[in-house]
């Protein structure tokens, strides 16, 4: 189970390496994510922030150093992965809803196959979600039926019917239009209030200053800075990151 | 302000042929010409398939001779050659029984409630198994019929049905080995398909009908008839895989991403996120791939098999209906036109159904 190291820590990473061929994507990465922590990271693109939280559910595979989320050590065991996987939702930028299954067999399916709940308890759960994410009105049309605010939420309530124990968020807000944005983030903001262990990579400086633990900042594939919202956004030690706050806030 | 606009009023029926086709003078001139040349190739048309064709068999050849239009008696006095081949005069209501048993299973299982797996199964083993007991008989006091005698409509039914029921399962297997990581894997897979696909159908019809048996142990060899099928079934599964890995690269990365993430297994992502997203979009070559099938099993004449066409061939080859080919073949044709187009529609609605929430 939980190793005494990791005891209360969510994910764990250590020493982390990440190539693409010859490019070094993510430089020595360390991070704790305790149970219940809100994490954002930002960083230029191209900076690894994708990469590093693509690893932690094994999207990526890491070249070195130990990554342990939930207790397990991320390696070659796809039992383990598998595994975890069930137990880390993801949200895509781009959504990624299964676009031949209506709403809610979008939500209802993984829990169906991979939890094998029983068809009625994962329709409860997926109309109990849905109604969270406040569309249970939209539940028997398709994804492609649905605007992308829309689609965003129900992609939230798609991981959360798995009931994980950790969230991760890759860019959640970056492919909507601005006025979808709002709807998307207080469903976040709602699921971070109840405690919901998450790690978000997101540009909503606003979003991570009303709940964030900690915000981390990332450029080269490395962590440049790391800090509670309100020592980052005023006094942050670290000449690049001043820069991408100024362009970031600047306007 | 507040802009109201009026749609203009719909044009009525005679209206819009006017503005169609008689809106100047020599449109309307080019028109009437068109229209001439329709009406003489339909009356010429008419005029030989039924005004002056003859029906019946009372007259014998000479009375259709003498006719000036098409002679139907041909297909009257000579339809259980095309439809039944050389099978046993006495036994060809098995092998019509037979026809109706394929064409059953193959309706069912184009209906959506039959697409779970047991049920599917259920339908595919049964058709085939009635299909097998009344065409070869030896049981149930059936007598023994070989297969060198099956033939016509019920034999070109057959390989066209066990052909796409080996070959579909074999190309999705063919399309998921050639997108294996491990590269030994994918490789030969691709030379296994580019392989088959650059031969002829024939050379490969040809190959397992004669020079097969020399390869392998009696035992193993079984009825020439099921290694042409098997044959056949490769060769279509070589095109239809491509047809799916063109289906797969259309469905977004994405979407396995997403399904991995919430924790699928391989079979469940592929079976339930790939898959289904990929047959939709390969769904109009497929099609189209199953008509090509269809109408090649016509190649099976050259190892010695009278399917339909064959059987066609010798409704009419025997003395004294050699004069009336064109018949024969209109009515063949007629066949093909009847399960060819059936296909297709069925296709069409395919895509009208799997099209709903399209992106």
């Amino acid at each position: 189970m939980i190793s005494t190291q990791s005891s209360g820590a969510a994910v764990h990473i250590e020493n982390l390496d990440k190539y693409y061929g010859s490019f070094h994507a993510l430089r020595n990465i360390n991070l704790s994510v305790k149970r219940g922590e809100k994490i954002v990271v930002c960083g230029p693109s191209g900076s690894g922030k994708s990469t590093m939280i693509r690893c932690i559910n094994r999207l990526e595979q890491h070249n070195g150093g130990r990554i342990t989320v939930l207790g397990t050590e991320l390696n070659d065991d796809v039992g383990n992965i598998d595994g975890i996987r069930r137990e880390v939702g993801m949200v895509f930028q781009h959504f990624n809803l299964f676009p031949h299954m209506t709403v809610l067999e979008n939500c209802m399916i993984a829990p169906m196959i991979v939890r094998k709940r029983p068809r009625a308890e994962a329709e409860a759960t997926a109309r109990r979600y849905l109604e969270k994410v406040r569309i249970p009105e939209q539940a028997t049309k398709f994804p492609g039926q649905l605007s992308g605010g829309q689609q965003q939420r129900v992609a939230i309530a798609r991981a959360l019917c798995m009931q994980p124990q950790l969230m991760l968020f890759d860019e959640p807000t970056s492919a909507l239009d601005p006025e979808m944005i709002a709807e998307v983030l207080d469903v976040m903001v709602t699921l971070a209030s109840e405690g919901m262990t998450m790690i978000c990579v997101t540009h909503e400086m606003g979003f991570a200053r009303r709940v964030a633990d900690r915000v981390i900042f990332m450029d080269h594939g490395e962590i440049v800075e790391e800090a509670p919202p309100e020592q980052f956004f005023t006094s942050c030690r670290n000449e690049r990151t001043r820069q991408f706050l100024s362009q970031v806030l600047g306007h | 302000m507040e802009m109201v606009i009026v749609a203009p009023p719909a044009p009525g029926k005679l209206e819009d042929l006017r503005r169609r086709f008689f809106a100047t003078p020599l449109q309307a001139l080019l028109s009437l010409i068109s229209l001439a040349i329709m009406a003489f190739v339909l009356w010429k048309l008419l005029n030989w398939a039924v005004f002056s064709a003859v029906f019946t068999t009372s007259g014998g050849p000479e009375a259709c001779q003498a006719a000036a239009g098409a002679c139907w008696s041909v297909i009257a006095a000579r339809w259980r050659i095309i439809l039944f081949g050389l099978y046993p005069f006495e036994e060809q209501w098995r092998s019509a029984l037979a026809c109706v048993a394929v064409v059953v299973m193959t309706v069912l299982s184009c209906i959506p409630a039959f697409w779970t797996g047991r049920r599917i199964a259920l339908v595919w083993g049964a058709g085939t198994a009635l299909y097998y007991v009344l065409m070869k008989g030896g049981v149930l006091g059936l007598p023994y019929v070989g297969e060198e005698a099956w033939g016509g409509l019920a034999l070109t039914l057959f390989i066209f049905v066990t052909t796409c029921l080996i070959g579909f399962p074999l190309a999705i297997c063919l399309a998921l080995l050639r997108r294996s990581e491990l590269p030994w894997i994918s490789r030969t897979t691709g030379l296994i398909i580019d392989g088959v696909r650059s031969l002829p159908l024939i050379s490969i019809l040809f190959t397992f009908a004669v020079v097969l048996p020399f390869a392998l142990p009696q035992w193993m060899a079984g009825d020439k008839l099921y290694r042409v099928i098997l044959g056949s079934a490769l060769f279509f599964s070589a095109y239809q895989a491509e047809i799916v890995r063109g289906g797969m690269q259309g469905v977004p990365k994405g979407q396995e991403e997403a399904a991995m993430a919430l924790g699928m297994s391989y079979w469940q992502r592929i079976g339930r996120i790939l898959l289904p997203q990929a047959m939709r979009n390969a769904l109009p070559a497929t099609i189209n791939q199953f008509v090509i099938s269809f109408k090649e099993t016509s190649l099976v004449v050259i190892v010695g098999f009278f399917e339909i066409l064959a059987s066609g061939n010798a409704a009419y080859g025997t003395g004294e209906w050699r004069f009336a080919y064109v018949e024969v073949y209109a009515f063949i044709a007629l066949i093909y036109f009847v399960f060819v187009f059936s296909l297709s529609r069925y296709g069409a609605y395919l895509e009208r159904r799997m099209s709903v929430g399209e992106r």
